[in-house]
């Protein structure tokens, strides 16, 4: 019953800007939000309603993986690495200065310094372009197959056994990657810094 | 003359020159992407570009009066975001929400100083074509579903990016006690 009222096209029309409403203010919100371990934390909220977007495209396992994957496991990583570093940023960029340039200068350098908003506007207006041009993707009408998880299992194990196969070696590479990237060697110079001499500490605490 | 004034002056003359090669490579840049499309074409086929250039305006206006600049940043794209697709089909819905938290992406990855933030927004930009791939797996190829399988492997190579990734910061925080991207220079020539 369930389902057949969220395949009613005006439920999910709602059911879908509901959860792209939410997807997109939490978006905005990791990204201008000046307390790093909030839109940390916000992150998770992106990706829950990502992941409620995928239960609507009735992709119910990918939904799951989502949820478990991007919502804890990666962002419990990204939160440990926050709280491992100090996000204290240093406020000694150059600033060049505008008003000693000319007024065509003076415009330019407006442009340049707000250039990563134009790339992005640039990025967005050419996809959309190029999605709304023409009709080139043949729509198909059939309803998706009910046993998601069986046809997922069956091509996994198939057809797209190698790459399976060659996506574990690459989890494994990246375990041993990380593990040896992110493990305290001694060091062989005298600690001279403070810096060096608090990490010296924090590791004769942990022993 | 004193050396924070050579060095200020010196660094005028360098942005003069940089400004320079910096716009002749963006109208490079926007000549190359639009010219197989043809600009006139854009500008007078699709309105709502108008619309959305209106409420940019709009909400320019409102934040240089005064306001909370998230709630009205999330408000102007939330409106153009639904002007742009609500007469769209079902389909092109989801790749206009997955080109928007692209853009959204890449904006964070370009603008934000801190290394982890930077990871945070590839992050959404995996999601994003993630978004893409299952729209059209419900879409183009219900029967066959191998949009979600690639979804899958995406989901395999981002917690093996994230993973990695962070031990590179965390590396790089310890050696250099700090997160800030524009000091990482080690590998600079």
């Amino acid at each position: 019953m369930l389902g057949s009222l969220l395949a009613a096209p005006i439920v999910e029309t709602w059911l879908f800007y509901l959860f792209a409403t939410m997807a997109v203010v939490l978006a905005v919100g990791v990204l201008v939000d000046r307390v790093v371990i909030r839109s940390g934390f916000i992150l998770i909220g992106v990706f829950g309603s990502i992941a409620a977007l995928f239960l609507l495209l009735s992709a119910q396992f990918l939904a799951l993986a989502q949820v478990m994957i991007y919502a804890v496991a990666i962002t419990l990583v990204i939160v440990i690495a926050l709280m491992l570093t100090n996000p204290r940023m240093e406020d000694d960029t150059i600033v060049e200065k505008a008003e000693r340039m000319a007024g065509p200068a003076q415009f330019f350098l407006s442009v340049k310094q707000g250039f990563p908003l134009w790339v992005s506007v640039i990025i967005f207006s050419t996809i959309y372009v190029a999605l709304t041009g023409e009709k080139r993707w043949p729509v198909s009408t059939e309803p998706v197959a009910q046993d998601v998880v069986k046809v997922l299992g069956e091509q996994l194990t198939t057809t797209y056994a190698i790459p399976f196969e060659f996506a574990s070696v690459l989890l494994l590479a990246a375990l041993m990657g990380a593990i040896m990237l992110a493990k305290n060697e001694k060091k062989e110079v005298e600690p001279t810094s403070s810096e060096d001499q608090k990490a010296e500490e924090n590791l004769a605490l942990s022993r | 003359m004193n050396a924070p004034n050579q060095l200020v002056l010196k660094r005028e003359k360098e942005g003069s020159a940089r400004l320079a090669v910096f716009f002749v490579a963006l109208s490079a840049a926007l000549v190359g992407t639009y010219a197989g499309i043809g600009v006139d074409k854009v500008l007078t086929h699709h309105y709502d570009f108008w619309f959305c250039v209106i409420l940019g305006g709009l909400g320019w206006a409102f934040r240089s009066v005064g306001g909370n600049k998230p709630v009205i940043v999330a408000a102007t794209l939330l409106s153009c975001f639904i002007m742009l697709t609500f007469y769209q089909a079902p389909l092109l819905r989801y790749l206009i929400l997955a080109a928007l938290l692209f853009a959204m992406g890449v904006y964070g990855m370009c603008r934000q100083r801190n290394a982890v933030r930077v990871l945070m927004s590839i992050e959404l930009m995996l999601n994003a074509v993630n978004i893409n791939l299952i729209a059209f797996s419900k879409y183009v190829d219900p029967g066959q579903l191998k949009g979600q399988l690639f979804a899958i492997f995406i989901l395999t190579v981002a917690a093996a990016e994230a993973a990695v990734g962070l031990a590179i910061v965390l590396s790089l925080y310890r050696n250099t006690s700090t997160v800030d991207m524009d000091r990482f220079n080690l590998l600079k020539w």
